[in-house]
């Protein structure tokens, strides 16, 4: 690039003339509106289109100079930016990449040039001098992967010798007084205001030492009586000192085929024209001295020259990848990811959303609760989420089941698990989502009938032993109470974080199960390594549970650490305080206020996101309603055990109670038993009346609990 | 008409107000503001488009003096911000590919010699778009924006960032003032970043309480476009207030 002052003033007479090319510059707004036409207009139609660019010639020194698409560049009428100078083009946009390749792009290139050269043998070229700054723009538009190919092309009319300079070049303000320049500016600005425009491409002037005459290219003959001096001014978008841009170039050809046999040299205005902090100065303008070579009278159309180099300097096309701004897919993974960011910057800075996002959620069921739950934990940008249901979808459902429609209940009902992955994949693509169509076998549900029906319990459980292993955090949002036993269980011994919903008419119960500290013995099955933090478990089982302080209210447990909290099967039915009340839950009815299965669910996705918050995880000690008022543990706020809801007052409670030592689901001996024998103690639980747990655990009632419910406030209070 | 402006925001016509006097000064000072009317409605912002070299490095892309008479602004830039995927690097290779099977019938062995040797690096260059809408929610002015290369690929949300100003950028994510975030144009329905208008009465009230308290007369958009501007690269000139304010009452100037 030629340095700013120039040394050199020793005129060479070999001094060429070299024209500073056009840059393309597209703006994001171009490719855009270039993929409407072609969805929605152009479709398979190549013919070539007209559109229209721009150049500009106030830019600060530096930059190149550039011919500018933008998204009105399809509106060839439309009005072009103030102080630019319009610049008309062909776009030629193939169907295919190898239209694109095989184009014969000199056949292009000289059909333009030889409409240039039309329009200066005719007069036309006069009238409308924008005709000597033509574009070809050759484009292939592949929409499936949002890249774009394209290849500009600025004809140049070439002479065959070039251009001889008589002398270096000069900055106007080296040649001409303030006083001129000051007249020079006027006579330009009376010249757009008399044009109606804001800037004019090409223009002849006439000066002295104090006045300065402008008029239009076509005005020439009335204009210049005399040929000795002759002045042309070209709007000039480059900003080089020793270049003039690419406009001048057909212009020189025009001249000399027209006056070519009357003038032997020339003098060029390159008009520049900036405003730096608001104020203007075109004294950086530039003056050449050109000697015009000649052009043989009625020649033919002369050799041309125009495509772009690509960014490497050769002749060739460019690419450009919009995927990542223009590709809808693309565009929703980083809205609902940029969303959730926008509540960390603003309102809760510390939250980590890494952690929601990369949890791998593991739902049981995707019925009221499962559909809600996969909502919630869509709208916190979790990706990976796994239905298991057994169901089919029935002509009930939809209504109160968001992922499903009157259409998935045709022909006996879509698979529940299935259509809900594919719904969920409607709703945003990037998610991960798979759903398994089986059954969870269930304790007085005896799976022994045949050979066959015990190897596919055998085979459902080996199943769900796999999905729990590979997922964060398990839901439990089934209808029934004993299809929560195995994956409680399960998820118990591989020390999961479970959290579970349960619905009954007008209340719920939303709680995390209780998580159960790393086993120590190195015998214990794989899968203990849990994947949520289990930082310092250890630290927090010092504080004794059952070291009430002072706290008057009715919790009697407060402080009760993540690993000694009890699972749905521990404390079910004991709600400290409140006890007698909150029992309407287990009755297996599925009969429910239709919003409970929303409200639920959402809570369930919340509860989950504040333990996900919590630097200890899933062994964070429970909040209570009474720490409502005291500084929460975590930037969400709350880290409850288990949230109770009763519609019918619009109330919620916060309990927590303790893991129930002789809990059917998740006592030391029945998680030891599963841990040794596997499916062999599974298998006698499913096939024997429910005496066996009972017998097992101490316990002879698991489904009546009222009666139930009295033993465990009791045995509650002993474990303190 | 100005100073009545109610305190607590600014409605449609008072919008529209501000920005056709920013417009008229703008035009004064050739600051290069347009008013972009949305076709068949009322509705309309106020826009503006910048072309600045930049220097990227990894850790940050910032403006480079780019007026600055003497700069050289391709010596230090690497070739991309950094989003070299392998996918995109393939598409490359498929580009060049291209570019060797496609050359073939055009004649640069006779190289043109009318060309001046361009050092041009098109990917250091950036070009902004600034636009300044009303927010009917908020009763803000809110700025959009987006910066794209020269092939019209805009940067993502990381590279935006990344072309703040380090001593901005700091002060952004500290200071409640504004946060940039993606949006879809309330009125082109392309992607764009904005300055997000939440504190922005906050931090306006006081400019306009000041104003009202010397009767001095205040442009909405102009005074927000001063606050906000620069964080994103937009240089509101002092020219706007020095030059072009209706003679200020003496008392009320103060040196800053």
């Amino acid at each position: 690039m030629a340095s700013e002052t120039s040394e050199a003033v020793s005129s060479t007479p070999d001094l060429k003339l070299q024209f500073a090319p056009f840059s393309s510059a597209l703006e994001a707004g171009f490719w855009h509106q270039l993929t409407q036409k072609k969805l929605n207009d152009y479709r398979l139609d190549e013919s070539p289109k007209c559109i229209k660019g721009y150049y500009y010639n106030g830019d600060p020194l530096g930059l190149p100079t550039r011919l500018t698409l933008e998204f009105s560049a399809f509106e060839v009428d439309g009005p072009t930016p103030a102080r630019c100078c319009p610049a008309t083009g062909t776009l030629y946009n193939t169907n295919t990449l190898d239209a694109f390749k095989t184009t014969d792009k000199k056949a292009l290139l000289e059909k333009e040039a030889k409409e240039i050269w039309d329009a200066i043998h005719s007069e036309a070229a006069l009238k409308d001098p924008s005709i000597l700054c033509k574009f070809i723009l050759l484009t292939f538009a592949d929409l499936k992967k949002y890249h774009f190919y394209y290849w500009f092309c600025f004809p140049a009319l070439c002479f065959p010798e070039g251009i001889k300079l008589v002398q270096q070049p000069s900055a106007l303000e080296q040649v001409f007084s303030a006083k001129q320049i000051a007249a020079l500016q006027e006579a330009y600005d009376g010249m757009c205001i008399k044009r109606e425009t804001t800037a004019v491409p090409y223009f002849l002037m006439k000066y002295t030492d104090d006045t300065v005459q402008m008029v239009p290219l076509e005005d020439w003959d009335m204009f210049f009586t005399d040929t000795k001096k002759v002045t042309v001014g070209v709007y000039d978008p480059c900003t080089l000192s020793q270049h003039p841009g690419w406009p001048l170039r057909n212009l020189l050809v025009l001249l000399a085929y027209r006056w070519g046999s009357k003038l032997d040299t020339v003098e060029v205005l390159c008009f520049r024209d900036r405003t730096l902090q608001g104020s203007r100065s075109i004294q950086h303008s530039v003056i050449f001295q050109i000697k015009l070579p000649a052009l043989p009278l009625n020649s033919a159309c002369p050799k041309s020259v125009g495509w772009e180099k690509n960014p490497k300097g050769a002749m060739g096309p460019r690419m450009v990848n919009l995927s990542e701004c223009m590709d809808p897919k693309r565009l929703a993974e980083s809205s609902v990811d940029l969303n959730l960011k926008l509540m960390r910057w603003r309102l809760v800075p510390s939250l980590d959303l890494d952690k929601v996002v990369s949890t791998k959620c593991l739902l049981l069921g995707a019925g009221t609760l499962g559909c809600n739950v996969a909502r919630t934990l869509m709208g916190w940008g979790v990706r990976r989420i796994t239905f298991v249901d057994n169901a089919k979808i029935s002509f009930s459902n939809p209504v109160r089941q968001p992922l499903y429609e009157f259409e998935d209940c045709l022909g006996g009902g879509k698979s529940k698990a299935l259509a809900a992955v594919e719904r969920l994949t409607k709703i945003f693509p990037g998610v991960n989502a798979e759903g398994y169509n089986m059954s969870i076998p269930m304790p007085g549900h005896p799976v022994n009938f045949s050979e066959a029906t015990l190897s596919q319990a055998q085979r459902d459980i080996e199943q769900l032993e796999k999905l729990i292993s590979e997922h964060d955090v398990v839901f439990l949002l089934m209808d029934t109470r004993e299809s929560r036993w195995l994956p409680t269980v399960i998820a118990a011994s591989k020390r999961k974080l479970v959290v579970n919903a349960a619905l009954g008419f007008d209340t719920f119960v939303v709680m995390r199960h209780g998580l159960k500290t790393p086993a120590v013995s190195p015998s214990v099955p794989a899968g203990a390594d849990s994947s949520t933090s289990c930082s310092s478990a250890s630290s927090s089982s010092s504080t004794p549970a059952g070291s009430v302080p002072a706290v008057q209210g009715s919790s009697l447990f407060s402080n009760i650490p993540g690993h000694k909290l009890g699972c749905y099967f521990c404390n079910d039915v004991v709600a400290p305080g409140d006890s007698t009340r909150d029992r309407t839950l287990d009755q297996q009815c599925t009969v429910s206020r239709p919003g409970l299965a929303m409200i639920a669910g959402a809570l369930a996705v919340e509860m989950m996101v504040s333990i996900l918050q919590h630097s200890e995880g899933g062994y964070a000690v429970a909040s209570s309603s009474d720490d409502r008022m005291n500084e929460p543990p975590t930037s969400l706020g709350l880290v409850p055990h288990q949230i109770r809801g009763f519609l019918s007052r619009f109330d919620n409670v916060l309990p927590a109670s303790l893991a129930f030592d002789k809990c059917t689901a998740c006592s030391p001996i029945v998680l030891d038993h599963y841990e040794r024998e596997g499916f062999n103690f599974l298998s006698n639980v499913f096939n024997s009346s429910h005496s066996f747990l009972e017998d097992l655990t101490g316990l002879t009632l698991l489904h009546q609990e009222t009666q139930a419910a009295e033993i465990w406030d009791m045995s509650d209070d002993e474990s303190i | 008409m100005m100073h009545e402006m109610s305190m607590c925001g600014l409605d449609e016509k008072n919008f529209y107000c501000c920005c056709q006097l920013l417009l008229q000064q703008s035009e004064q000072l050739r600051d290069g503001w347009s008013w972009e009317a949305v076709q068949g409605s009322e509705e309309g912002y106020l826009k503006k488009t910048a072309l600045r070299s930049v220097v990227i490095d990894s850790s940050s892309v910032w403006d480079h003096e780019g007026c600055g008479s003497d700069s050289e602004p391709h010596t230090s830039c690497h070739s991309q911000p950094d989003q070299p995927d392998e996918e995109e690097e393939q598409a490359a290779a498929v580009a060049s590919g291209d570019t060797d099977s496609i050359k073939g019938d055009i004649d640069d062995e006779d190289e043109d010699d009318g060309v001046c040797a361009v050092s041009e690096g098109s990917s250091q260059m950036l070009q902004y778009e600034y636009h300044i809408l009303l927010s009917c929610s908020y009763s803000t002015p809110v700025l959009y924006f987006r910066a794209f290369t020269l092939e019209g690929r805009s940067l993502s949300l990381e590279e935006v960032w990344s072309s703040v100003h380090p001593n901005f950028r700091l002060r952004l994510q500290n200071s409640p003032l504004n946060t940039i975030t993606l949006q879809e144009h309330p009125l082109l329905g392309q992607p764009f970043f904005m300055l997000h208008p939440c504190r922005t009465e906050e931090f306006m009230r006081p400019v306009l309480q000041a104003a009202q308290d010397q009767h001095r007369p205040v442009n909405y958009v102009l005074s927000w476009l001063s606050v906000v501007g620069p964080v994103v690269g937009l240089d509101v000139p002092l020219q706007y207030s020095t030059q072009l304010h209706p003679a200020p009452p003496p008392s009320s100037g103060k040196p800053d």
